[in-house]
């Protein structure tokens, strides 16, 4: 096996206001290898971005804390590193894309600054360095370097994701956080920039985790994968162990809810239910008020992850007990 | 080359843009044309008018507008003219400098305000007691106990309207601070010093640009309004509201001593007024077409 880059264990993360507490993460625990890319899926709400903030370190405190867990990266705790050193790591080693291109690249700067700057930040080289170091990064993304003194506006959102992308690479990170990097974008849009990616991620020799809702994109990208519900990661595996061997009935309600395109359906598949409110999480299983196959076991007490080969784990009590294909 | 010349043009796009606006509000821009005058004039000043501003005429007092003066003479024979032109020097910089000060003292308690959740209250309930105090009576405290100067009088204005401009750099960074764009220049690893200065001032500029060019207008006012109460500059030097109160003994027989320095008063905040207006109007992206 190669070296562990970053290996999170049993991470709580909470917002605490006047008037509730959101237990947004609840002991997520993942490692990734260098070179590996891990998908974390699940529904809006689910914790992704949090723990993703999280390893960053720009969980916005308060009202935000952690409570628990250690994220260590290249074998340090990166919660024990004082704001400064966690600066030089930001953007450095550990580089994050937005969700959302049209709003993270600041729009009175133009775009080949907005590179610089970040090169500028972690690296100790004059302003013209930097300046070639950022428009070498642009032709990387496909963007033509004449237009490194454009601003936002006049990219499309395809081109702002590449700007972003080039931006979050422009230092080599060892690893890098993809939150929702398509979700903005239109399909056609999404393959290109998954492919650019996917190939400088090779290129780079980068770590990768990718937050998505999109499954189609994780198998595309990752090779490894663990969905996330309610905070808590409820299954993982590498791609193969997810997607032939699923045995969580939350991951088996989240493909059989993807529409099949051979068979004409009148309704999509849906899982019953809303995400629990995470200011108030049911007791014993997370899923328990939406799991078809709930016994009354599963309101009881915490369900932990049973492994069911080396790789592959599932957090659920009845595991093999129901039929997967229903 | 074609293509060059277009991304030349697109590279200026946001001033372009803005001015593009501008020039569509015909009052902005005859504002702008008048303000750009008086600034000439002021610049000028000792070679445009005819006479010093000192320069006392005995056979020659209380002259009513004629072609010699065209705005008459005081009761001491200077030639009014001449004392407006001189006057302008000091209106304009009372209002440039006094605003600067405000933008200065204003902007940095806003910008902290609005970063450090902890210094908000602090600092803005301190502003809300300078606001409750009325400017006016602000600004006449400031320069009594500091005595009256040209610095003090700009000190006390300025000072005195330092708290709505916290107010508005403070509303402004606050909702450019939960932008995408400023978690992201965070991840990348900027201070906070660095995400303020290159991410945060610029896109919290336009409201500010506006604040500034309508409390031009109001700190030549009270700038005014001071000197018609004896507390900004004092005699012989020529600032338009000493001008106007020194004018008041006389206002039965020669009108012109009031009303002269009234209208150039009127003149650059009406002007200013407009611009500033023109400006709201051009920077605000919701009104773009």
């Amino acid at each position: 096996m190669s070296e562990k880059i970053l290996d999170i264990k049993d991470l709580s993360i909470r917002y605490v206001t006047e008037e509730e507490t959101v237990l947004a993460v609840n002991g997520i625990s993942f490692s990734l290898d260098k070179g590996e890319s891990i998908g974390l899926v699940g529904e809006t709400g689910a914790g992704k971005t949090t723990t993703a903030l999280g390893i960053m370190g720009l969980v916005p405190d308060p009202p935000g804390e952690i409570t628990s867990g250690t994220i260590e990266f290249e074998g340090e705790n990166l919660l024990e590193y004082p704001e400064k050193k966690m600066r030089e790591i930001r953007g450095g080693k550990i580089s994050m894309i937005f969700q959302d291109p049209m709003t993270s690249l600041n729009p009175v700067m133009p775009v080949g600054d907005q590179i610089r700057e970040v090169v500028l930040l972690h690296n100790n080289v004059s302003k013209a360095e930097a300046r070639s170091r950022a428009e070498e990064m642009l032709e990387q993304v496909g963007i033509p370097k004449e237009r490194y003194d454009d601003y936002p506006h006049q990219f499309s959102g395809g081109m702002k994701q590449r700007v972003i992308i080039a931006i979050a690479l422009a230092c080599s990170p060892e690893l890098l956080i993809a939150d929702e990097p398509t979700t903005a974008l239109d399909v056609t849009i999404q393959a290109q920039v998954l492919q650019l990616m996917k190939a400088l991620r090779t290129q780079y020799q980068t770590s990768m985790i990718l937050i998505t809702h999109d499954l189609g994109v994780v198998a595309k990208i990752c090779n490894k994968v663990a969905v996330v519900y309610a905070g808590q990661i409820i299954e993982s595996g590498t791609l193969k162990d997810i997607y032939t061997n699923k045995q969580h009935p939350y991951t088996i309600g989240l493909f059989n809810s993807l529409p099949d395109i051979e068979h004409e359906t009148s309704e999509l598949k849906v899982i019953k239910g809303l995400v629990p409110d995470p200011s108030n999480l049911p007791k014993g299983c997370k899923f328990n008020p939406r799991c078809p196959y709930c016994t009354p076991e599963c309101c009881e007490n915490e369900v932990e992850m049973t492994a069911l080969s080396d790789t592959h784990s599932v957090r659920c009590i009845h595991v093999g007990e129901f039929d997967r294909e229903a | 080359m074609a293509k060059k010349t277009r991304d030349k043009n697109q590279h200026h796009s946001m001033v372009g843009e803005v001015w593009h606006q501008f020039k569509k509000n015909r009052n902005a821009v005859i504002g702008l044309i008048v303000l750009c005058i008086f600034i000439i004039i002021a610049v000028f000043a000792p070679m445009i008018a005819p006479y010093g501003y000192d320069d006392q005429d005995a056979a020659h007092t209380k002259i009513a507008p004629c072609r010699e003066y065209p705005f008459g003479t005081d009761n001491l024979g200077r030639d009014v003219l001449s004392r407006i032109i001189h006057g302008s020097r000091y209106s304009l910089m009372i209002g440039f400098l006094a605003v600067t000060i405000s933008i200065i003292a204003g902007g940095i308690l806003g910008v902290l305000a609005a970063f450090y959740p902890k210094l908000d209250n602090i600092i803005m309930r301190t502003m809300d007691l300078f606001m409750a105090i009325p400017q006016m009576l602000l600004a006449m405290c400031i320069v009594a106990a500091l005595g009256s100067s040209l610095f003090n009088l700009m000190l006390a204005v300025g000072l005195s309207s330092t708290p709505q401009f916290a107010r508005v750099v403070r509303a402004s960074v606050l909702s450019t601070r939960g932008q995408e764009y400023v978690e992201a220049a965070r991840a990348i690893g900027g201070s906070d010093f660095n995400v303020i200065v290159r991410h945060i001032i610029p896109n919290s500029l336009a409201p500010l640009i506006v604040q500034a060019t309508l409390s031009m207008a109001r700190a030549i006012i009270s700038a005014s309004a001071l000197s018609f109460l004896g507390f900004g500059i004092q005699a012989p030097k020529p600032e338009w509201g000493a001008m106007l109160s020194a004018g008041r003994k006389y206002i039965r027989q020669c009108w012109w001593l009031t009303v002269i320095p009234g209208l150039a008063i009127m003149v650059v905040v009406y002007a200013l007024n407009v611009v500033g207006d023109g400006l709201r109007d051009s920077l605000d992206p919701r009104l773009k077409k």
